[in-house]
């Protein structure tokens, strides 16, 4: 072992309180590991924004829907990232899509993101796109011309029946598209849910925990984005879009709350053998980030803002500014919900007789750097994709010229 | 179907193509072969060679020390316990002998209430005024030998038979007329009893004493061994001896666990060595060296004395006074 | 160690041109071929893994008899040498656990050698030793538990690995291919015990394997073969009158956490109720 490594292990063994196991002086999942549910999860919420309108007509939330769907695409294509950067050996990754062991949770990776990146999303985005890019193809100069035909295939069919068979193929793709979210982030709740030995973790409610928390910090997201975005644009945001949109935020937040306090309640009442060392770890390792950011700013201080918001006639511009302050809000108590379930589940020993403590490092593959590095990559990939990809369709310049 | 879906479903289809062909030229070789796993790793690990050879492997040359190892309570530690791991060995080195044996031998035997009743325990803090413990103990034969013989002789009978068979060459009072032969008088009368129970049995033996201890009855020893034990061990002050009894003073640090600081021990099964005779001493020593007398403590407390260390001891216990028997 | 894994390399390249060269065959040929991925070697064996011994035939077990534990240590360090466990005080393939009940209190105190407390009696993290801290203390009860990996029945940490770096072998041992684990650490987080450990510097997991190394070679276990007091006891259950199958007959035998169904191959007598 590398002498740096194991004195920052001795050091942290002087932390210990109560006993713990040997071996288990060492958090496994690091912040990485809490990046990468975060980033899953705002995916899955993009990408279920932008179904509503597909699948069930919510022609207020139409100006969202392309941005919901690059954002989700974006996220989506960074997603894997932390968990290849964490891996003891990354030059091996490609033996988890090889040979998938079937009975690992994990190893369900390759299909589900194999599927929802390439069976949904990709296709959803093409179909959606595929107008605009044979009109941009026309406008486009030499290299981005090239692009812009090859995504399209070569193809300049844009006629009439071309793009009914388009808005069919995306229907279809957005009703198999809902489920597959769901499964996306249900999986990645399963991870830690179904690790029996880890009692914080082992819960048939986390993957449904994971998919509520996952709609509300996706929704949050494209709220966020398309006001940032209507402001660098300097274009008037749609008020009658944004209402519904933090309407659904409302309920989905309120929803996400009652799970994790059936879940709470339920750990409680049961009163298990891990609940006096779960107790503990609540009061002093994760009392920050669970009760003040995840519950109190993260949550119950958000609903707060958005019921002031919509039963009293506040102006737009504060709606604007509450709805603004509550989304920043949800995304910090969602990142918290993360790190709270991933670092939070190996704070305590599994003998349920001691606390263990985390240190994260500043530098380094699995540091807060690192960490944020993945943070940012999501937007800078949208930035570019919404450079290249129009967020409203384009009006046919060709058909008026012609 | 529009044809840009027809082009789509073909580089989906090549795509899933590709995956596959990937799965079958990159998929490790022997995987699935047993299970979903590679079976030539099972081999790869079995094939690893074990780097504790066991005590077999270390009889092959060291027959000697590990008869006497297999024979006594310490056969359940192996060699390698204490002597570390033996590959590569005798072609890489030696292997170490523990010097600070105190540590050692306290990970098993230091006392604790969390260990069973069964196993051998002392009290660091009393046992052994802090000094190396195979200084006493043989770690091959840990057990010591000193079980204290039982005495009930008549020490008037002792008296008879001493004037009869012993006195010639000990001295009427039990004070040797020369430096080569030991006092008796004040002797531990234990130590007596089991001496001459070894020469008797032939378990010691000696060119003058066996034949002696031969005639002897076991009421014989027992009466000797009292009556010297009650006799006064001054003695007129010997010849200079041939050591040097300041640089003996130093090596019988060593010895004082069982001896005494000044060779008088509290323990009656091992013999008094204060104002002993010193040729008497050296020579005695030079025999455990030598093998010729056997006791697994003296022979591994010994060991590593030169001749000249051997004279000084033994000068320096012959300086010494001798005085009655602290008891313990 | 590099020339090991220059071989390595050197087989994989070798394989794949091998495929490579049968995939081109077989296109000229214009037939599909099946899937070879048996190797010959492996399959023209009569015994597997190695000549000499056959995993087929046996199906070990390992046993604990905690009222014999002196709590000396000489397993965990025959361990650490045996199988090249870092010389730290966080990384162990078995470690032993003390529990103590004083006079007037009804939980018992619990420390392992990896307590700072007995690093600081050891002298160093490389050496391994419990400290006396209760000599002065009324010990009421007390005692040494022994703990190393289970070798479960139903593992759980070979459920959850996402490539089958880690697996069950027929005679019951979980191994690790530590040239196939990819790292992710999934296996440390499934196992209640805290069996298994990440070694930093290879980049892949370990843990106990029995050693695998020695019992295919007829030898025991390095902690067995340290153990002083006969506190562990390693054998095969295929052989009625092996020391393990004896070992289970003939006490009542109790296994850790059985309440998780995953069955462990570890058996124990006298185990407290506040062990787990």
């Amino acid at each position: 072992m590398n002498p740096e490594a194991t004195a920052r292990l001795s050091e942290l063994l002087t932390q210990v309180t109560g006993f713990i196991y040997p071996n288990e002086i060492e958090i496994h999942w690091s912040i990485l590991i809490v990046v990468y549910p975060y980033i899953t999860g705002l995916v899955a919420g993009a990408f279920i924004l932008a179904s509503l309108e597909n699948v069930f007509n919510v022609e207020e939330v139409r100006p969202t829907y392309r941005l919901a769907l690059l954002t989700a695409f974006s996220f989506m294509v960074v997603a894997p990232l932390p968990l290849l950067l964490h891996l003891g050996h990354p030059e091996r990754f490609y033996e988890i899509l090889l040979a998938p062991n079937l009975t690992s949770a994990m190893a369900m990776f390759g299909f589900v993101y194999g599927w929802y990146l390439m069976g949904v999303l990709l296709l959803e985005v093409w179909f959606e796109y595929r107008r605009d890019l044979i009109i941009l193809a026309r406008r486009a100069p030499a290299p981005m011309r090239w692009i812009y035909r090859a995504a399209s295939l070569f193809s300049s069919d844009i006629s009439e029946a071309a793009l009914a068979f388009d808005q069919k193929a995306i229907r279809a793709i957005t009703i198999v598209g809902i489920p597959s979210a769901f499964l996306l982030h249900g999986y990645v709740g399963f991870i830690f849910g179904s690790v029996k030995a880890n009692p914080w973790w082992s819960s048939v409610l986390i993957p449904i925990v994971f998919l509520m928390s996952a709609i509300v910090s996706g929704i949050a997201l494209v709220i966020f984005l398309y006001m940032i975005l209507a402001a660098i644009r300097k274009e008037q945001v749609d008020m009658k879009c944004l209402d519904t949109i933090t309407s659904y935020l409302f309920y989905a937040v309120i929803v996400d709350f009652t799970l994790e306090a059936l879940d709470f309640t339920h750990r409680l009442y049961e009163s298990e053998e891990s609940v006096r060392i779960l107790g503990t770890l609540i009061r002093q390792k994760l009392f920050l980030s669970l009760i003040v950011l995840q519950i109190l700013l993260g949550m119950l201080v958000p609903l707060a803002i958005l019921i002031v918001a919509k039963w009293h006639q506040l102006s737009e511009d504060g709606r604007k500014l509450l709805y603004f302050t509550a989304v920043i809000l949800i995304q910090v108590g969602i990142f918290s919900t993360r790190w709270n379930i991933v670092i939070g589940g190996q704070l305590f020993s599994k003998s349920f007789r001691g606390l263990m403590e985390y240190k994260m490092a500043i530098m380094g593959l699995e540091g807060f750097l690192t960490a944020l590095a993945l943070l940012i990559l999501p937007f800078v990939v949208l930035a570019v994709l919404i450079k290249m990809l129009p967020t409203k369709p384009l009006l046919d310049e060709a058909h008026t010229a012609a | 179907m529009p044809k840009h879906v027809v082009r789509l479903l073909i580089l989906l289809g090549a795509g899933l193509a590709v995956g596959l062909i990937a799965k079958w030229l990159f998929t490790a070789e022997s995987f699935y072969e047993f299970g979903h796993y590679r079976a030539d790793s099972v081999a790869e690990i079995a094939a690893k060679e074990p780097v504790l050879q066991t005590a077999a492997y270390c009889q092959s040359c060291h027959s000697e020390r590990h008869a006497q190892w297999s024979a006594n309570n310490h056969k359940t530690v192996t060699c390698e316990t204490c002597h570390g791991a033996a590959e590569g060995h005798p072609q890489k080195g030696k292997l170490p002998i523990p010097a600070d044996t105190r540590k050692l031998c306290s990970l098993c035997h230091e006392k604790m209430a969390e260990r069973p009743r069964t196993q051998p325990q002392i009290d660091l803090a009393q046992h052994g005024a802090g000094q190396q413990c195979a200084t006493c103990h043989n770690p091959h034969a840990p057990k010591l030998a000193g079980v204290v013989a039982k005495v009930s002789g008549d020490a008037a009978a002792g008296r008879k038979k001493h004037a009869e068979s012993c006195a010639s060459c000990h001295g009427t009072n039990g004070i040797s007329p020369n430096d080569t032969w030991p006092n008796l008088a004040g002797q531990n009368a234990a130590y007596l009893v089991r001496i001459l129970a070894a020469y008797k049995s032939g378990a010691q033996t000696d060119v003058m004493m066996s034949p002696m201890a031969q005639t002897l009855g076991d009421g014989d020893i027992q009466n000797l061994a009292a009556y010297y034990e009650g006799l006064s061990c001054k003695a007129p002050a010997s010849g200079k001896a041939a050591g040097d009894a300041a640089a003996g003073k130093a090596l019988a640090q060593n010895c004082a666990a069982c001896h005494g600081e000044t060779g008088v021990g509290t323990n009656p099964a091992w013999p008094q060595l204060a104002g002993q005779k010193a040729v008497y001493l050296a020579n005695t020593l030079k025999a455990f060296r030598a093998g010729l007398r056997k006791d697994p403590m003296m022979a591994g407390v010994v060991r590593g004395l030169s001749d000249a260390d051997i004279a000084n001891l033994a000068a320096y216990y012959a300086a010494q006074s001798c005085g009655p028997r602290k008891t313990s | 160690m590099k020339k090991r894994e220059a071989i390595g390399a050197l087989r994989a390249r070798r394989l794949f041109l091998r495929k490579i060269s049968l995939a081109g065959a077989a296109v000229a040929a214009g037939v599909v071929p099946k899937v070879a991925a048996k190797s010959e070697a492996a399959a023209a064996q009569k015994s597997f893994p190695t000549p000499d011994y056959d995993w087929s035939k046996r199906q070990w077990a390992f046993g604990v008899d905690a009222t014999k534990c002196i709590g000396c240590l000489r397993c965990v360090e025959a361990c650490k040498r045996e199988n090249g466990v870092p010389l730290t005080a966080h990384h162990f393939n078995t470690w032993v656990e003390r529990y103590v009940y004083l006079e007037g209190e009804n939980k018992p105190r619990v420390d392992s050698h990896a307590d700072p407390v007995n690093i600081a009696a050891s002298g160093s993290e490389r050496e391994y030793r419990f400290a006396n801290r209760y000599q002065d203390a009324k010990v009421e009860k007390a005692f040494f538990v022994p703990k190393l990996c289970n070798q479960c029945e139903h593992p759980p940490c070979v459920q959850v690995c996402p490539v089958g770096a880690t697996y069950k072998a027929k005679d019951g041992v979980v191994l690790i291919d530590a040239k196939y684990c990819i790292g992710c650490r999934y296996c440390v987080q499934a196992c209640p015990y805290g069996a298994r450990w990440f070694n930093e510097e290879k980049g892949v997991t370990q843990k106990c394997y029995w050693c695998y190394h020695r019992i295919t070679k007829g030898l025991q276990p390095a902690c067995v073969e340290a153990c002083p007091v006969g506190a562990r006891v390693f054998g095969d259950r295929n052989d009625k009158q092996s020391p393990i199958s004896l070992f289970i007959r003939n006490n009542r035998v109790h296994v850790l956490k059985p309440e998780t169904g995953n069955a462990p191959n570890v058996f124990y007598v006298g185990l407290d109720k506040e062990v787990n």
